[in-house]
């Protein structure tokens, strides 16, 4: 035991103190926090600091009078209307080309048949779409007027109905909009917090157990220390590097959006987040880094030299892609036949039974049979893992899979 | 305290690496493991550390077998040298001797200790991949023996070196033995195993072809060199019965018969021809007895 703690120092120990390690993470820390300030900072740099877009409105309507006055009447807005005189387009056009405007807003026919075309520099359809109901709104209201209604009456109108959600089945769950975009946010951040450990801590794995193979300490290591107790002091030492490595990100992340107070942020790490979902998540990733892990630390045992641990490891990246994609995918349909039998396949539980938690719901029962497969699944792979490393760490020779896992098990065997 | 191998056997799919030796090592003693590349010299190295499991026999020390939890009793010189070319030698002494169950304290004191024997104190904090071959391994072998292990075993420890650092290494590996550790090594140099060995064993392909107490093998090696200068040419004794090889040089001939009664009848050749300026009986070398008893179509 105590060897093991001394390996899982010596990994993680060496990996902190490594240049690369403290230049990366800063780095990363830096980026997210200039990252969570980024419109803020925009901001800054461009002159026009909170000033509402402003719209001019050319009125060309017959018959509808002061249209364009009522929505420049409106105070409160995204825009700042202003009434153009009337007929005069391309005047209007002209001096937005002269940046006096930055959109020109013309409204023609009558109010049974209102036309708006809207100009504006092509690439915002959010802007057209909020200008959009701006202009209905004051259609309604001038309708509304000239059919007398009083105020009572426009009440009722446009008094919102409740519109209440209720589940089918006896303790089901509605998700709101709220809660499904928490959880879409979520789920696509583990999901590639998943990809993200998988490729990095797995290939880091693969590159220790290889160089020290290649240097021949190895022999010398395995001669103190039982191989095994090696490898899995080696997957938690990485592991601890890394769990510092996303923790300094998460702090910068955090730290990023308190300096901003962008309200849209500060939601996210503050209410939005549901800590059973957190909770899931660690549990998802720290039981994939050990499936992903072993078969990591027994691919670079396999391979004498450092440069052929890219080589490889590629069936093991080709998995972490294709969990991405299947994922990526599934965000949209998390209840599909394909993705719940998939998130029964270990190498894709992580990803795929974290998206369905958080987009769908999950039976109890298929919760606990998913994770027994999962745990079964990790200790049944590092066992195997184990064996060929332990074969592994002491063959030296050109890389094959097939025959390097046959040459592993011989040498481990003890009845012939 | 005893190093007994029990019939130890290990096979790898068809090839047997190691065929049924058995050997004791008392306490204190240096023991000489020899044999071609590809003998088993290493795979039995590997299945006394515990690193391979016997397919068949035993490994104990002291009665017991040896596994992980007595690891701290031996020390190890693998044939591959390697370190850690990035760690400073500090930094890998402290980790490499930590997992053998020293403390830092400890481990520092006997670096310092090492390196000044070595005289390399400068070393202490530059990297391995800065250091010569020769330096490395000096550290490589502190290395396996800072713990002050109880058995040392030293595959190919003076292979590389040159002769300074060798007779370092090897005063080194004395003094050690004369504090009472039990040392087994291979050579592929006869000359330091017949330095440095009292008893030896010779594998070829996986088994003993010569076992036993090194002067007593060379006594009762039937196998004998006879040196001859004489003032005529000697080309004429390779039709001897009984002679296996005959090299002359300039000034001697260097012949290798079978048995002492071969020299006798090459003695009478010899004296009936003419005068003969230097006539002597040698004990084979190891390096010929290595050569007749592992050479030949095992050698790789």
């Amino acid at each position: 035991m105590n060897n093991f703690w001394t390996t899982v120092a010596h990994t993680a120990g060496r990996r902190i103190k490594s240049k690369a390690f403290v230049w990366s993470t800063l780095t990363m820390v830096l980026l997210i926090i200039l990252l969570t300030n980024l419109p803020s900072i925009i901001d800054k740099f461009s002159g026009d600091e909170g000033d509402n877009p402003a719209v001019a409105v050319v009125d060309m309507t017959e018959s509808v009078g002061g249209i364009a006055e009522m929505l420049a009447s409106t105070a409160e807005g995204m825009f700042h209307y202003e009434s153009y005189p009337d007929n005069q387009l391309d005047a209007a056009l002209e001096a937005a080309r002269k940046d006096e405007y930055d959109y020109v807003l013309a409204l023609s026919g009558d109010i049974e048949n209102l036309q708006a075309a809207f100009y504006g520099s092509g690439t915002d359809f959010t802007v057209s779409m909020d200008v959009n109901h701006d202009v209905q709104r004051v259609k309604e209201a001038l309708v509304t007027n000239e059919l007398g209604f009083n105020e009572e009456e426009l009440a009722v109108i446009y008094s919102p109905i409740s519109f209440n959600e209720l589940p089918l089945s006896e303790n089901g769950e509605v998700q709101t909009e709220e809660t499904y975009f928490q959880a879409y946010w979520m789920v696509y951040a583990l999901v590639f917090i998943i990809y993200m450990v998988v490729l990095t801590f797995g290939s880091m794995i693969a590159t220790e157990v290889a160089t020290e193979k290649s240097s021949r300490v190895m022999e010398l290591i395995v001669s103190s220390i039982n191989p095994v107790t090696q490898m899995f002091g080696k997957i938690i030492g990485i592991g601890l590097a890394g769990m510092i490595n996303l923790l300094a990100i998460a702090g910068a992340a955090i730290i990023g959006s308190y300096i901003s107070g962008e309200e849209f942020i500060k939601n996210i790490f503050s209410e939005m987040v549901d800590i059973s979902l957190i909770v899931y998540a660690l549990l998802l990733i720290i039981l994939g880094y050990f499936v992903y892990g072993g078969v990591a630390a027994m691919l670079g045992a396999l391979v004498s030299r450092a440069e052929e641990v890219n080589q490889a490891i590629q069936p093991l990246v080709f998995l972490a892609v294709i969990a991405l994609f299947i994922s990526v995918v599934g965000l949209n349909t998390p209840d599909t036949i394909f993705i719940q039998v998939l998130s029964y396949v270990p190498f894709f539980t992580p990803q795929l039974l974290f998206l369905r938690i958080g987009m769908g719901t999950v039976p109890t029962w298929e919760m606990i049979v998913i994770f027994a497969i999962l745990i079964v699944s990790a200790i049944l792979i590092n066992l195997v893992a184990a064996r060929i490393y332990k074969g592994g760490v002491l063959m030296y020779g050109k890389f094959s899979f097939k025959d390097g896992i046959k040459q592993a098990f011989a040498l481990t065997k003890k009845e012939n | 305290m005893t190093l007994v191998i029990d019939n130890l056997k290990k096979k790898f799919d068809k090839h047997v690496a190691v065929d049924g030796i058995s050997l004791t090592v008392e306490k204190g003693t240096m023991f000489g493991l020899l044999g071609a590349n590809g003998a088993g010299k290493t795979t039995s190295f590997r299945m006394i550390l515990g690193l391979l499991d016997p397919t068949e026999g035993t490994v104990t020390w002291n009665g017991e077998r040896l596994s992980y939890k007595r690891t701290k009793l031996i020390g190890y010189l693998p044939e591959e040298r390697g370190l850690f070319p990035k760690l400073t030698v500090k930094e890998q002494l402290i980790y490499l001797m930590k997992l053998k169950g020293m403390n830092k304290i400890d481990i520092i004191k006997e670096m310092r200790f090492w390196l000044d024997r070595f005289q390399v104190p400068e070393y202490e904090n530059k990297k391995i991949e800065e250091l010569s071959k020769g330096n490395q391994q000096k550290i490589q072998f502190m290395a396996a023996v800072l713990h002050k292990p109880e058995l040392l075993i030293l595959d190919e420890p003076f292979s590389g070196l040159d002769p300074v650092n060798s007779d370092m290494l090897k005063k080194a590996v004395l003094d050690l033995q004369q504090t009472g550790t039990t040392i087994v090594f291979s050579s592929h140099q006869m000359r330091n195993v017949e330095e440095l060995c009292e008893d030896l064993i010779m594998l070829k392909q996986g088994k003993a072809v010569l076992q036993g107490n090194l002067r007593e093998i060379k006594r009762s090696y039937g196998m004998k060199s006879i040196r001859i200068r004489a003032d005529y040419e000697l080309d004429f004794l390779r039709s001897v019965d009984g002679v296996l090889n005959l090299d002359i040089s300039k000034d001697d001939a260097a012949i290798k018969v079978e048995n002492e009664q071969v020299a006798e009848t090459i003695f009478q050749a010899i004296a009936e021809k003419g005068f003969v300026r230097k006539f002597e009986v040698e004990e084979p070398s190891l390096h010929d007895i290595f050569i007749d008893k592992a050479g030949g179509e095992a050698d790789e």
